[in-house]
């Protein structure tokens, strides 16, 4: 269970002290329709393409994931030993829902599915990770995604 | 994850976002989130459950509908645990090999390796018809061979030899330490003895009952014990889960 009271230490008291960011700002973007809306997946699991660069390092940057990528294709380089991967090396929807989203386009129940997904790495300090996002930002934009769901791990 | 959420709503994307530690939303209070009560690295519940992840999906997708935020809601279904009943045939094949045996061991290191050359050899069958049936497998690096290799060398003194595309010896260690897991995970999944194991008790598992867990606790101890930094970091902090040292 993800509860942290029900967490056994010394993970419990590491969560618990982990910095949060706060912010004094609060964005709020309106969209259309759920089922118009083009949604993309952003992942913190540290996945990427089996032949592309590991995740090493908390330099915060991203790796691109394209939309015809299979479970074969997919693998997580995460530097974090602190949690489960066995439900993602039986099933990658248990971290990257891709085939549920083609589902969801497939019904109408949303718009369409991204030609491009990303995952960073979430062991990675969230300042560092400004950076990154401003280019995500763009690259969704050109994707004309408005739907971005993002994933933990 | 929260942060990201702000970030790329700062910039016009609207996000929404699974949380599978509710503290750190409360703090961050990204724009929408939906709580899942799921354990971490599970944060669409079930794995082959496609109707139980479409819910978990749809309810995070559902909350860009909302009219005004930061908006934090919990998932309203939990997933029912194994009993204990279930999963005893995992208990019953921890550590398949016995210590005893007509070799003779120099040092409890060579009699550690010993073990576990015996016990990847069980396994690795069970490995190799999983990757015959679903024609791929989640390791990346180290396939078994390379794997026993690897911690056999380190742990013996020789010289490791650096795999192509991996930066560092303490990269190494650590991404071959991840491929063992999920060999001995793949095994289990493809056994036709097995139960699949809840998470927490094959981690459980194969931290406290077979040779490949004593393997990596034996090379987290070395690294945790060198001088070079990357390797001391990876020995204390990326090889062995919190509370399983």
């Amino acid at each position: 269970m993800a509860r942290l009271d029900t967490m056994p230490e010394p993970m419990r008291s590491h969560l618990a002290e982990l910095p949060c960011p706060v912010f004094d700002t609060r964005p709020w973007v309106s969209g259309p329709p759920l089922s118009r809306r083009r949604v993309a997946i952003i992942s913190t699991a540290g996945l990427h393409r089996r032949d592309d660069r590991p995740f090493e390092g908390m330099s915060g940057d991203f790796r691109v994931i394209p939309n015809t990528c299979t479970a074969k294709d997919l693998v997580m380089t995460h530097v974090s030993t602190n949690f489960d991967r066995t439900g993602f090396q039986q099933d990658w929807n248990v971290v990257f829902p891709l085939d549920r989203l083609r589902e969801l386009a497939y019904d109408s129940t949303i718009g369409s599915v991204a030609k491009f997904h990303y995952s960073f790495m979430g062991a990675a300090d969230p300042a560092v990770m400004e950076t990154a996002a401003e280019k995500l930002a763009g690259l969704l934009t050109g994707d004309q995604v408005d739907a971005a769901l993002l994933v933990p791990v | 994850m929260g942060a990201l959420a702000h970030y790329l709503e700062s910039r016009d994307i609207p996000t929404t976002q699974i949380s599978l530690i509710k503290e750190h939303t409360q703090k961050i209070q990204p724009p929408r989130a939906l709580w899942v009560p799921f354990a971490l690295g599970r944060p669409l519940g079930l794995p082959d459950d496609p109707d139980f992840q479409r819910q978990v999906v749809l309810a995070a997708l559902t909350l860009l509908e909302a009219q005004e935020g930061p908006i934090l809601e919990d998932f309203p279904h939990d997933i029912p645990k194994k009993t204990d009943t279930d999963q005893d045939s995992l208990e019953q094949l921890a550590c398949p090999v016995s210590f005893a045996g007509p070799v003779t061991h120099e040092t409890e290191t060579e009699k550690l390796l010993d073990t576990f050359r015996q016990e990847m050899a069980e396994f690795r069958s069970w490995y190799d018809i999983g990757l015959e049936k679903r024609e791929y497998s989640s390791v990346i690096y180290f396939p078994p061979e390379a794997a026993l290799q690897v911690f056999t060398d380190f742990l013996s003194d020789k010289p490791l030899t650096l795999e192509e595309n991996l930066s560092s010896f303490a990269s190494a260690l650590r991404f071959a330490a991840q491929d063992l897991k999920a060999i001995y995970f793949e095994s289990v999944m493809f056994r036709p003895d097995m139960v699949l194991p809840d998470e927490a008790v094959f981690t459980r598992w194969f931290w406290q009952k077979t040779a490949a867990g004593a393997v990596l606790k034996a090379v987290k101890e070395k690294c945790s014990a060198s001088d070079d930094k990357a390797l001391k970091m990876t020995g204390k902090m990326l090889l062995v889960p919190m509370g399983q040292a």
